[in-house]
């Protein structure tokens, strides 16, 4: 459930233009942001709860959006994040709970705001229209409208209140800045970051926690304008 | 008086969690003041939610299950479980919570939804102090045997369950478990049942409702229990459809009449520290210190031994309480002849394994006992008298406070139908002291008001309602002695063979009316 950032593009069509005859010291960046997720959850427990119950969550994709600003010919600082999406969760385990369906059905959504900084270095020169590069940064992860679906208070045993932990994890991230003519450039990047979060469901007063490590992987395409 | 073992129901620990989902509006239902008969949530937990197709699949998964199965007969309803928590009072009057178990039946066919029956149901005996009749699916809850014969038996079949954990037990605070005390029992009865008539509607299964008529049973422990809510429940204008209690020790004064003169049944090192603790915290005058009551091994730390965290296993093993020496075999020697004989060690070898050197009672318990019976008999006991009453005045603590929890107490009598069920050999819960006295004592009632049913008889004929229990226990019990011979049989005579039988009994019998 965790977004992160960074450029490059590549291929795309290839078209190779002048480096700017100045620097731009600032750079906005908008594109897409396709998270993948690995998660990997502890079985949930807590009174009356089977043995074996899991969760997992479904990928997103949503906006991505990025101020960079120069710091030097190779370093660029970045901070990134994506347009809150609504992400999925999903029980994992047993086909039903007594005979409530559990495994694939979507027991839970929440929104979550995941802003990273990055520290990129980009290598070859400034001039060279292609530029590689690599960064290391922190991502922070908040998760708001948290809700409990019919099908979770379902399988929970009545309606349920979710709290999930904010996070605060290392982000790393390769990518490649491709310029464009003018100020525009294409980017595009893989990026990957640790959010792990205890998550706590209270059912009528019962309490059940589990601590999910989000384990996302994020591809992002954008679009950047410097000035 | 014994927890229910039999019936092991393995299977349907697989289902737990699952759940409700209150509909409808709760929040008007809900009520943290902790008062009596107040439902502290609303909607209160679906511990687990069966289909009638499941539930029998997970019941046939057992051998245990299937002998279950074979005695309640196929679900004919899916069963939702919710984990009821109640304001409530203590044996002093005390206020306090405790936690028990609504079972709603779900499905779409008549039995199964709209307005049905409830039954309100008091467990046996359990000395786990997690004991909770909600954890149906947890089989390492000591309660899931008897959670589940409560499913298959009533819930499966058009039943509402409300059953209390009682206080002492699972989320209660209450720091002991008011054991037979007849009047905190059936007012917590009383209180689940308020609790759950507030939740019902509120559940997922929010189409069964409560169609008004009200039936009370319960087992060993909770026979006393129900009949004690029978009562209460009557004084209250309350009307109760009909009643079942079910191999209870209601004949409180003469039962202990019986095991102070020797009679000592099995289980009674675990069951007294149980009622003294119980009428020590209610009344406060049963002894000034525990050593008054107990031998020096065992007094100490003896009020807050049971209910335990501890299995009994371990609670022997760690010598804090004797297996089955209740009474030393040392008798007492007063130089007065009769008594003294009256109190030696019995010539039957069950009553006599309740004597030995690591006893727990003293000597001069059974002393001051026994002159005070002598002084004032029950009229029960050794020999029944006309009426059977209750000791005119008796005075030693104890005994006071059995006459006050015998349910001869009132004096009353049913006015609804009654069944008293039990097995004339029962070791554990004398079967002629407690329903015996029972029936003579309302002998002049009229007929068919109070019946009751030996399942370790011979069907009386063809029209005996109660041929196919009296078949099926003896199939059972001679399975028992099959295995394991005689022992086993008296081992597992009122935990295990009794129960399921004197239930489906209950149930033929409520189904009339």
């Amino acid at each position: 459930m965790k977004p992160t950032l960074v450029s490059f593009v590549a291929a795309s069509a290839c078209l190779s233009f002048a480096a700017p005859a100045v620097a731009q010291d600032n750079t906005v960046r908008a594109g897409i942001y396709i998270v993948r997720y690995h998660a990997k959850a502890d079985d949930i427990s807590g009174p009356f709860t089977q043995p074996g119950l899991n969760l997992d969550l479904k990928n997103v994709n949503t906006a991505y959006f990025a101020y960079i600003r120069r710091l030097s010919s190779g370093f660029d600082l970045e901070l990134a994040a994506g347009w809150p999406p609504k992400t999925e969760t999903i029980g994992k385990g047993p086909a039903t709970v007594g005979s409530v369906p559990y495994d694939g059905q979507t027991i839970a959504t929440a929104k979550w705001f995941s802003p990273t900084v990055l520290l990129n270095y980009k290598f070859l020169p400034e001039s060279s229209p292609v530029r590689p590069y690599v960064g290391v940064g922190i991502n922070y992860t908040h998760f708001y409208d948290r809700t409990s679906t019919a099908a979770g208070n379902a399988a929970s045993g009545g309606p349920t209140t979710i709290s999930l932990s904010d996070s605060i994890g290392p982000a790393g991230t390769i990518g490649v800045f491709y310029r464009l003519q003018g100020n525009w450039s294409l980017d595009g990047s893989f990026s990957m970051a640790k959010v792990k979060s205890d998550l706590e469901a209270n059912t009528s007063g019962v309490i059940r926690k589990t601590t999910i490590n989000f384990n996302p992987s994020t591809w992002v395409i954008s679009v950047g304008y410097s000035f | 008086m014994e927890k229910l073992k039999a019936l092991g129901l393995a299977s349907l620990a697989a289902c737990v969690l699952a759940a409700c989902g209150g509909n409808g509006s709760a929040g008007a239902d809900v009520d943290n003041s902790g008062a009596r008969g107040s439902l502290i949530q609303a909607p209160p937990l679906r511990t687990a939610s069966l289909t009638a197709a499941d539930l029998s699949a997970r019941l046939q998964s057992t051998t245990s299950g299937q002998q279950l199965l074979a005695v309640t007969g196929a679900p004919t309803c899916g069963v939702d479980v919710h984990y009821i928590q109640y304001g409530t009072v203590g044996g002093a009057g005390e206020q306090t919570t405790a936690s028990g178990v609504l079972m709603v039946p779900t499905g779409a066919t008549a039995p199964c939804t709209g307005p049905r029956p409830i039954v309100l149901y008091a467990h046996g005996t359990a000395t786990d102090r997690g004991y909770n009749l909600a954890a149906i699916a947890d089989t390492t809850n000591a309660a899931s045997t008897e959670s589940a014969l409560l499913a298959a038996m009533f819930a499966a079949q058009g039943y509402i369950v409300v059953a209390p954990n009682y206080a002492g037990y699972d989320s209660s605070p209450l720091p002991y478990h008011p054991f037979l005390n007849a009047d905190q029992q059936s007012k917590e009865m009383i209180d689940a049942l308020t609790a759950a008539r507030r939740a019902i509607g509120h559940v997922f299964a929010a189409g069964t409702t409560d169609n008004g008529k009200l039936f009370v049973s319960g087992y060993s422990e909770g026979g006393h229990v129900a009949m004690a809510t029978v009562r209460a429940l009557q004084g209250l204008g309350t009307t109760v459809t009909a009643s079942a209690p079910l191999s209870g020790p209601y004949a409180m004064e003469a039962f202990g009449d019986a095991i102070m003169f020797g009679s000592v049944n099995i289980g009674s090192t675990v069951f007294v520290p149980l009622i003294t603790t119980s009428y020590q915290k209610a009344y406060g005058n049963l002894y000034n210190a525990t050593t008054d009551l107990y031998s020096v091994t065992y007094a100490t730390g003896i009020e807050t031994l049971l209910p335990s965290t501890t299995s009994l296993t371990d609670l022997f093993a760690q010598n804090k309480l004797p297996q089955t020496a209740l009474f030393s075999s040392t008798t007492p020697a007063t130089g007065n002849g009769a008594l003294d004989a009256a109190l030696a060690v019995p010539a039957n070898p069950l009553f006599a394994t309740g004597f030995g050197a690591s006893n727990l009672i003293v000597n001069g318990v059974r002393v001051a006992y026994a002159l005070d019976a002598l002084a004032s008999p029950d009229g029960a006991v050794p020999t029944p008298q006309a009426g059977v009453p209750l000791a005119t005045t008796p005075q030693y603590p104890l005994r006071v406070a059995l006459k006050r929890n015998d349910l001869r107490g009132g004096p009353w009598a049913p006015t609804a139908p009654m069944l008293l069920c039990g097995g004339n050999a029962d070791p554990t819960v004398f079967f002629s002291v407690n329903a015996g006295t029972m029936q003579a004592f309302w002998a002049a009632l009229p007929a068919g008001l109070v019946t009751v049913l030996d399942v370790d008889s011979a069907p009386t004929g063809a029209g005996d309602p109660f041929a196919a229990a009296k078949v099926g226990f003896a199939q059972a019990k001679a399975a028992t002695f099959a295995a394991g011979g005689q022992t086993a049989v008296v081992q597992a005579y009122h935990g295990s063979l009794v129960p399921p039988f004197c239930a489906a009994s209950a149930r033929g019998f409520f189904s009339q009316f």
